[in-house]
């Protein structure tokens, strides 16, 4: 770089201190907004590895009867480190006489090295408090344990010990519970010693730290054919993720798609600005070429003075992510992102910033070297100003139409500018209504039952009449949950008998019908796209090892398993799997308070779940639609000063003679305020309206590939997105009114452009 | 040169060699030197005429000198000139004459005549630049005059472009 | 000797003009021939749309040529591409505008600086030289203003700095008084006679006499071709007229 090019580019740079301020900010937004996303994405999706990094945790876990020689271990080849061995117990959490098993596993008073427990709350073990424990955090939940609070333990030999817990804690060596149990509580030596003193009936546990991940099934093998004999189980960090991971498709898609909008939407509003500035400086650019700027250094002038800004943008973007995950949203993400998507994100942005500099200053290098012959172009009354003249709109109004419209293309980007943060606000309204759907109405989703209850300790029909005899139920419907062999398929799906042909469970249908006879089945989105078949046509599943023909004649919303369930009428099941029913759902009368039927239940020694919301589960979509709005309406505010600069700009000149005609300071206002306020209603009006129309459609659509399937998709509600509307113009004409109540007063030199 | 004298006169009575210093001091190098006895005959025609009347004063071993005074006669003439509006410059019909005469006679061609005529009067406008810079530039009569001189010139030399644009 | 010896520090070969406007071809300078000799100052002058303004800008590479040649200190410069023009003009040409022409965004050391640093010079030599042309053209105490705090004539002044910088081979200036009031174009009248007087070599399109009246040579274009080119004399040389006649002369 040339000194003269750095100068210029500073020079240039003090001059528009605030846009180039609105260009940081609005990448900066974006970056931010793409990272936070992703890290939710990648950490909802997939907890086990912040876990798993934090906690230094170990590949490979041998229970063993004995405690193997640390030694012998240690040698084999691959292995890096070893945790414990620790003597592990199992018993009994006795719990208002709800029995629970669980696994005491003894841990160093010093968090260990490898395999670390993740303190959530509380504190660590003490040995001067021996009675204290630390349990893993989804069990406690799961029990409602909080720390602090006491519980009883029954040992295998019948003695019950009260415990109290001192923390909760999270491990990557560990899934969560209920898939994975039983549920685990770390106790100190002497404690486990207390409620188990028989070494014979606990059994030991090792970690293995690998050098090489990839190497685990090989080192696995080498630990048990070493252990020759001793081994009882092996569980390695695949099946510790694999229990964590929670299929989200329908999360990632939509992240995406905002992510890539809002991207554009940024590249739009980068290419606007730095076009608009690099317009208005034509004059500017060409005399630097009189007095000997190559077009090459103009193009890299330009390119580093907007470009730098972008990747200022970018890393700060990065930077305020990174600060997002590790402080505010401490409690739901382990660990910042991946290095992988991090960069795809930096680099990504940083060579779409590239290219949406480079463009608009490629056109600036063109311009030729003669400043007087980088004159704006002149407006001119195009038809309709002059019907609008004749019949007598005010003629600040006309004048205004004209100015929007005097440099075509730019004018079309700005409306595109603002059009498209405005669709994808309206978008995000749309998943906002969605969500408020799923939550409201959870019976379109099929999510009829808030609650199943297992019958337990009790026969099924008494738990049947013991749930039917709340005043908050207002049906059960029994059902089985069998898994299914289908065709051609290695795997299994979920076959779900709900409800009788006679009493058929509410399931949300959408497309088809709900199935009146035995033999006929209704199937999720999912399970449609797994089998590659269409409403009514015939299927053939091995239940329990009994064929079972069914005719698939509806289309419903499946939640459960990313659609690939199957649903049919208990009775349509052979007796042996179908007789007595697993469990039953309860539909709830409408208002009822779900977790207050559930603890009631819970206390007639019922086992209660209830179904997690959809709307729950995609909670984290609200927090990102806002931050989206947010970032989204900075886009659309740097285009505005943009393009409100620039008009200015260019009708400098025409101000100064419209004062000289009469109109009044006022009119004059008007006519700026009309020329940025009509690019407004164009590019608002036309987002809103491309959103409403595509946004149910293409929450549909996601809809449709995670599984969930089409028929979700809720537009904004029409006084909602009018709200929106008004808001976005209301704003944006503010922000057009101060420039232009300044140019308005200021007295106007005619001076030669 | 009666009236500039008669102006001076009415400003205070002098003789003419004072006269003639202040007419210089005026108008510097921007105005013709005027000659003294050229002074002393006008003086002598405004006395006759009764606008100025004179007085011997004497001097120390030297002859007296004359002192003139502006009469009442002569400040009226003074006033009636001033009140009169002053004739704008005629265009130089001379170079006109031969410009639209000499080509009919074939002696001389019309953008010949027009490109010396115009090399003249840069050549005078040369002299008039090097004239002001070389003038006290606090003596605004002057630089005045000047200026006036030169805006002259510019405006025959635009006439000369319509000419060459017109008739060539 | 050396008159042989040293190249013209413009010449142009026949150098023509036309621009395509609405399809239809408007020549605006016709086969010119122009030859400049160093530390000369030529006035071009001619009625407006005589194609004046088109000719000095070819001569700098700021409008390409349709046809003929031009050469610059002896190297042939039509040829050349938009960079190679560009590198030429910030070694050895220096522009000077009717509308001035500076860079609103930056301040007047900044915009006098700029020619100096993009030739390569080290920025405490461009701040010396520009000390000295400020100070040269009485604008030592505006070094930090903005071009847009000036008046007219300053701003002219500090275009003259500017393009003075880089202490190039010809000064090529298109109606530099155009846009001033009689005072201003006065003291940039002096400036040019001075720069002159050190031996710049300076091509001038004007329109005002009293600029023409500077010049060594003064060469009148009509409809893009020249039709008068010839020195100027001082009028005193002939008999009964001179300085002294101002007020006869207008008799």
């Amino acid at each position: 770089m040339n000194p003269a090019e750095v100068r210029w580019i500073r020079a240039d740079l003090r001059a528009r201190r605030v846009q180039a301020l609105l260009a940081v900010l609005a990448v900066t937004g974006i970056v931010t907004a793409l990272i936070t996303a992703a890290t939710l994405l990648e950490d909802g999706t997939n907890p086990w590895r912040g876990l798993f990094e934090r906690g230094n945790g170990a590949h490979v876990w041998i229970h063993t009867k004995d405690a193997p020689d640390p030694a012998t271990l240690r040698t084999l080849n691959g292995v890096a480190d070893l945790a414990g061995p620790y003597r592990s117990a199992p018993a009994t959490l006795s719990q208002e006489g709800k029995k629970t098993p669980v696994a005491l596993r003894e841990t160093p008073a010093v968090p260990p090295s490898v395999g670390r427990p993740l303190m959530r709350e509380g504190r660590w073990l003490d040995p001067r408090d021996p009675r204290g424990v630390v349990v893993e955090r989804s069990f406690a939940r799961a029990l409602g344990l909080r720390p602090g609070g006491p519980f009883s333990v029954v040992g295998l030999n019948g003695a019950t010990h009260t415990l109290t817990v001192a923390g909760t804690a999270e491990s990557g060596d560990q899934g969560f519970y209920p898939e994975w149990a039983p549920g685990l509580v770390w106790t100190l030596p002497q404690t486990l010693a207390q409620v188990e003193p028989k070494v014979a009936r606990s059994e030991s546990v090792t970690g293995l730290r690998l050098a090489d991940p990839d190497a685990t099934a090989l080192v696995a093998q080498r630990a048990i054919t070493k252990l020759a004999g001793q081994v009882q189980r092996v569980s390695t960090w695949h099946e510790v993720r694999a229990s964590m991971e929670l299929d989200n498709r329908l999360l990632g898609v939509l992240l995406g798609l905002f992510g890539a909008a809002g991207l554009v939407a940024a590249v739009l509003a980068i290419a606007n600005a730095t076009g608009g500035r690099i317009l208005s400086q034509r004059r500017d650019i060409a005399t630097l070429k009189s007095l000997g700027f190559t077009r090459r250094q103009v193009v890299r002038m330009l390119v580093v003075e907007h470009g730098s800004l972008g990747l200022l943008g970018i890393a700060l973007g990065v930077l305020c992510g990174r600060l997002i995950t590790v402080y505010a949203l401490a409690e739901t993400v382990v660990v910042p992102l991946s290095s992988a998507p991090l960069l795809g994100i930096a680099f990504g942005t940083a060579l779409v910033v590239l290219v949406a500099v480079w463009l608009p200053a490629w056109r600036g290098g063109r311009t030729p070297p003669l400043p007087a012959a980088a004159a704006p172009p002149r407006g001119h009354l195009s038809r309709a100003a002059r019907l609008a003249f004749l019949v007598r709109l005010p003629p600040a109004l006309v004048l205004g139409a004209r100015d929007a419209f005097t440099r075509r293309l730019p004018a079309l980007l700005t409306a595109f500018g603002l059009a498209i943060p405005m669709m994808m606000i309206t978008i995000g309204l749309g998943y906002w209504a969605t969500l408020d759907d799923f939550r409201d109405r959870p019976e379109q989703v099929g999510q009829a039952a808030a609650l199943t209850v297992r019958p337990g300790m009790m026969t099924s029909e008494d738990a049947h009449r013991v749930a039917l005899a709340d005043p908050d139920v207002v049906a059960a419907f029994p059902g089985t949950e069998v898994d299914a062999l289908v065709p051609g398929q290695t795997r299994t799906v979920r076959a779900r008998a709900l409800g009788t042909v006679s009493d058929p469970y509410p399931f949300a249908v959408v497309e088809g019908r709900l199935f009146r006879d035995r033999g006929e089945a209704v199937a999720g989105q999912g399970l449609l796209d797994l089998l590659n078949v269409r409403v009514g046509d015939r299927t053939r599943l091995t239940i329990g090892g009994t064929p079972l023909i069914v005719r698939i004649v509806g289309r419903v919303l499946e939640p459960e398993q990313d659609g690939e369930v199957l649903s049919v009428a208990l009775d349509s099941l052979a007796p042996k799997d179908a007789v007595p029913p697993q469990f039953y759902g309860l539909v709830l009368r409408e208002g009822a308070d779900p977790g207050a039927v559930r603890s009631r239940l819970q206390g007639e020694a019922l086992e209660v779940s209830q179904a997690v919301s959809l709307a729950d589960r995609l909670s984290v979509i609200r927090v990102i639609i806002v931050a989206l709005v947010v970032v989204l309406a900075l886009i659309g505010l740097a285009n505005l000063l943009t393009a409100s600069a620039l008009g200015l700009r260019d009708h400098a000149l025409d101000l100064a003679v419209l004062k000289a005609m009469g109109l009044t300071p006022r009119q004059v206002m008007a006519t700026l305020v009309t020329g940025t306020g009509l690019l407004v209603v164009l590019g608002v009006g036309a987002g809103a309206a491309a959103g409403a129309l595509v946004s149910s459609g293409l929450i549909d659509l996601q809809g449709a590939a995670s599984g969930i399937g089409a028929g979700i998709g809720r537009a904004p509600a029409p006084l909602t997105l009018l709200l929106a509307v008004l808001v976005a113009v209301g704003a944006a004409l503010l922000v057009a009114l101060i420039p232009a109540r300044k140019a308005a007063r200021a007295r106007i030199p005619v001076t030669p452009r | 040169m009666r009236l500039q004298l008669l102006a001076l006169l009415a400003k205070e009575p002098a003789h003419g060699y004072e006269l003639k210093q202040a007419l210089e001091q005026i108008f510097g190098d921007a105005y013709p030197s005027p000659n003294i006895g050229q002074i002393y005959v006008t003086l002598g025609r405004l006395e006759k005429d009764g606008l100025v009347r004179s007085v011997d004063v004497e001097q120390s071993n030297r002859p007296n000198k004359k002192v003139y005074f502006c009469t009442a006669e002569g400040r009226e003439a003074l006033l009636e000139w001033v009140d009169e509006p002053t004739e704008g410059p005629r265009v130089r019909d001379e170079f006109f004459m031969k410009l639209v005469l000499a080509p009919m006679t074939g002696i001389a061609d019309r953008m010949a005549l027009i490109n010396r005529q115009r090399r003249h009067y840069l050549g005078i406008m040369r002299d008039l630049v090097e004239l002001a810079q070389r003038t006290d530039q606090d003596n605004r009569p002057a630089q005045l005059l000047i200026e006036g001189a030169m805006l002259h010139l510019q405006a025959d030399l635009d006439w000369l472009e319509r000419c060459q644009e017109d008739l060539a | 000797m050396s008159m042989v010896s040293t190249p013209p520090a413009l010449r142009t070969v026949n150098l023509v003009k036309i621009y395509q406007t609405g399809g239809l071809p408007v020549p605006a300078v016709r086969g010119v021939d122009l030859t400049v000799r160093p530390g000369e100052f030529v006035a071009v002058m001619g009625p407006s749309g005589s194609g004046k303004s088109t000719l000095v800008h070819m001569l700098g590479g700021l409008d390409t040529r349709t046809s003929g040649e031009i050469w610059v200190e002896g190297t042939r410069a039509d040829t050349l591409g938009e960079s190679a023009w560009a590198l030429l003009r910030r070694q050895k040409i220096g522009f000077v505008f009717q509308f001035f022409n500076l860079v609103d965004n930056m301040t007047v050391a900044d915009n006098v600086e700029l020619p100096a640093l993009l030739v390569g010079a080290s920025p405490k030599h461009a701040r010396e030289r520009r000390d000295y042309l400020l100070g040269e053209l009485g604008l030592s105490g505006k070094a930090d203003a903005a071009p847009a705090q000036l008046s007219g004539g300053e701003q002219q002044r500090v275009a003259l700095a500017r393009a003075l910088a880089n202490q190039p081979q010809v000064l090529l200036a298109d109606e530099p008084t155009g846009n001033l009031d009689s005072r201003n174009t006065k003291d940039v009248l002096r400036l040019l006679g001075e720069v002159h007087r050190q031996g710049q070599t300076i091509v001038l399109v004007t329109h005002d006499a009293r600029v023409a009246g500077l010049a060594d040579r003064v060469v009148t274009l009509l409809d893009g071709q020249i039709v008068d080119d010839g020195a100027v004399l001082s009028a005193r040389r002939r008999p009964k007229s001179g300085a002294g006649d101002v007020v006869e002369l207008r008799g």
